[in-house]
């Protein structure tokens, strides 16, 4: 034991080596990804050293809000929830720790919610006797727009979407980013699902009893796992005219091997899975085989060369099963959800989708 | 091993790459792959060409949105490519070309839009982007000073706070910067410069010039106290980790620094350097500054002792606010949101807009 001292632990080696590209793109200040994971050496401490950091940002949101400056409380708020959320996202390890900081995730982007240009809402969504939570944000000057339903991931949750949110605002596009089951605020009593047409079902419904949204131009949108869940709702789902799949699995297996101990772990727990055997059969449940032929809307499909989670392997099968119109796009030397290199699909699948829901071109 | 020079970019460039609109893996990706300083240039301008590519590719399908965000990159990349390449001087001058380039094509598509002016400056000109927020007539407007390695493409980060909270941005490339270091060697009384800009805005009716702000940064820090201090038509000025006295902090300074200032100051020799830097003082002059004055600036600067900074904030004589980030390199650029969004709030108090 004593060659590990002053040696970090492999979860935290790993955190470090392959999280700053989303961190940073996602919201967290590349001095807090530095300095935070620097000074972590055992994965306990990952969820207690990141909600420090976020309490920083909390505090300035505070004080800005306090000085009735709200812009810049918005913007620290949304630093505070990012901070928070990758403080919780893998942490599985001490529920209790990761619920807490959750709670101050989903309380700082609520705070924030209001105070963002243009503002969002939190919106609840019936579904199977309990609720979805949502947060909806608007594009400024137009009156029943389109709207990308966003589907996370198996670590990821709402609160993570700002820079994605914002890409889709500017070209005239609504959005709602939603916790289905196994994620985010319903991850506590809901497991993961991979019929994810279902709980898709239940937002386009509540989409529809909406006045100011055009429910005859929805989008679906998904990152990492919700890149399985998007397609698969739309396979079902045919009020969703257009979707977009990152770096998602066509078919999984029930075997885990190979996959890096923290994820597997969050699948088992987020699965509700006593034991890896009974996450493997959930797992094994996650196929488009057979399914994505029924796709007949647009899809654009993004991986990446390098992703160590999903092989591109997986985005070429989907592509070539669908039946409607497809871009693939496998990217050169791009990580899972190609967050090394986003400047190379963000902005481009933004477009796509704003063309194929109809919006002005910007 | 790569050089010192390189190393030492490593080390200390990347929050302010990345804060200014370099994206994080560009950042990794090309300081791992250059071993001499002799190769940053060309190898910031391959990575630049790469979003260049991806802007122009964006405007032919009509993504204007799109393509200002990717020609905005790419300024940045050619930009820092240049910043303090002073080595190869025909090199140093095509990338920032591309750089200016490419701001100039983004500039339309931004939101708000930029506007490249113009400003008569001993009978040649300066060169500048304006760019005024949506909704407002005759807003106020924030005066950029840009530094020894600074110029007016780095800023696109920098402007949008200010937009954002109501007031237009005036970026300019002054003598010894930008488009301006190539006539114009670096001048100790910056107040001349600024003043032919504050005369350039009082001949636009779309601004305020009852309303004008000016901010620096770095050696800007210095130049836009400097302004302040003689330049009574300015009414709030932000200073960030800027020099009191360059000639005394001379001998402390990075030899690349001290470089890059003798370039730009068109001297020939090293002690003719030192002796412009001199030149470059607020002694006798900061307390003539009257206007409210925000001066920042980070206790890990290695660049600029903080006590330099704050002796500018202890002898001026209006309205002055002090802030030392504890933990705030040079510029702070580790920390931004310790002061970006509040000093852009604190401006606009001064200037006039409600606060948003």
């Amino acid at each position: 034991m004593d060659l590990a001292v002053g040696k970090k632990d492999s979860r935290v080696e790993s955190a470090i080596s392959h999280w700053a590209p989303r961190f940073v793109i996602n919201g967290v200040p590349l001095t807090d990804f530095q300095e935070v994971t620097a000074a972590v050496d055992r994965w306990e401490d990952w969820c207690a050293a990141w909600s420090a950091r976020a309490a920083i940002h909390e505090e300035l949101g505070n004080k800005a809000l306090a000085e009735g400056l709200k812009r810049s409380a918005g913007e620290h708020y949304t630093r505070a929830t990012v901070c928070y959320h990758f403080g919780k996202f893998l942490f599985v390890n001490d529920m209790q720790q990761l619920r807490s900081a959750h709670m101050k995730s989903v309380e700082c982007r609520n705070k924030a919610l209001p105070l963002l240009d243009p503002p969002g809402e939190r919106v609840a969504i019936p579904y199977e006797g309990k609720q979805l939570y949502g947060n909806l944000r608007k594009p400024i000057g137009v009156t029943k727009a389109p709207i990308v339903v966003m589907c996370m991931g198996l670590d990821s949750a709402k609160e993570e979407m700002d820079d994605y949110e914002n890409r889709f605002l500017r070209r005239g596009l609504a959005t709602l980013a939603f916790d289905g089951p196994g994620q985010g605020e319903a991850e506590y009593d809901l497991g993961i699902c991979p019929e994810y047409e279902r709980p898709v079902k239940a937002v386009v419904d509540y989409l529809e009893t909406r006045s100011d949204i055009d429910p005859g131009r929805i989008g679906v949108w998904g990152v990492s796992l919700g890149g399985y869940y998007a397609p698969r709702a739309a396979a079902f789902e045919k009020r969703l005219k257009a979707c977009v799949a990152l770096s998602g699995a066509y078919e999984r297996s029930s075997s885990f091997e190979g996959r890096p101990v923290i994820n597997v772990e969050a699948f088992r727990v987020r699965s509700k899975s006593s034991n890896l055997e009974e996450a493997g059969k959930v797992s094994a449940r996650m196929t488009l085989r057979g399914v994505a032929r029924n796709i007949t809307c647009p899809i654009y499909i993004v991986a990446g060369t390098r992703d160590r989670l999903t092989s591109p392997e997986q985005a070429r099968n989907l592509a070539a099963e669908v039946s409607g119109p497809c871009v693939l796009d496998v990217i050169e030397g791009g990580n899972h959800v190609v967050n090394n290199l986003w400047y190379r699909y963000r902005d481009q699948t933004a477009d796509w989708m704003a063309v194929q829901l109809g919006a002005l071109r910007v | 091993m790569p050089d010192a020079r390189v190393q030492s970019a490593i080390a200390h460039w990347a929050p302010r790459f990345v804060s200014n609109g370099v994206p994080l893996t560009d950042f990794e990706e090309v300081t791992a792959a250059i071993e001499r300083w002799e190769d940053w240039c060309s190898a910031w301008c391959r990575r630049a060409a790469v979003h260049e590519e991806l802007g122009r590719k964006a405007l032919d399908e009509g993504f204007g949105l799109s393509a200002g965000e990717h020609l905005t990159r790419a300024a940045v990349c050619y930009h820092f490519a240049k910043f303090v390449y002073v080595v190869d001087y025909e090199q140093m001058k095509a990338a920032h070309a591309k750089a200016v380039e490419c701001r100039r094509l983004a500039l339309p598509h931004l939101r708000p839009p930029g506007e490249r002016v113009l400003i008569p400056y001993e009978r040649k000109q300066l060169a500048g982007i304006l760019r005024k927020p949506p909704g407002v007539t005759r807003p106020p407007v924030v005066v950029l000073c840009m530094g020894l390695d600074s110029t007016k493409e780095e800023m696109d980060t920098n402007e949008s706070v200010f937009l954002g909270r109501g007031m237009a941005t005036l970026t300019f490339d002054g003598p010894g910067q930008g488009e301006g270091e190539y006539d114009f060697a670096i001048r100790g009384d910056y107040e001349a410069p600024v003043k032919a800009v504050v005369d350039y805005i009082e001949t636009r009716d779309d601004l305020d010039g009852a309303r004008v702000g000016v901010w620096g940064l770095s050696l800007g820090g210095y130049y836009a106290p400097r302004a302040a201090a003689f330049e009574k038509r300015i009414k709030a000025c932000i200073a960030l980790s800027g020099p009191y006295d360059f000639g005394d902090l001379w001998d402390t300074l990075p030899e690349l620094t001290r470089e890059t200032f003798r370039v730009r100051s068109k001297r020939d020799t090293p002690e003719a350097a030192r002796k412009h830097a001199a030149s470059l003082s607020l002694k006798g002059v900061a307390g003539r500054i009257t206007c409210p004055l925000l001066v920042i600036t980070g206790k890990l600067d290695r660049i600029v002792p903080w006590q330099d900074t704050e002796r500018l904030a202890r002898e001026a004589k209006g309205p002055a606010e002090f802030l030392l980030i504890e933990d705030g390199n040079h510029v702070v650029n580790n920390r931004i949101y310790r002061y970006r969004t509040q000093s852009a709030d604190w401006i606009a108090r001064r200037l006039g807009p409600p606060t948003t």
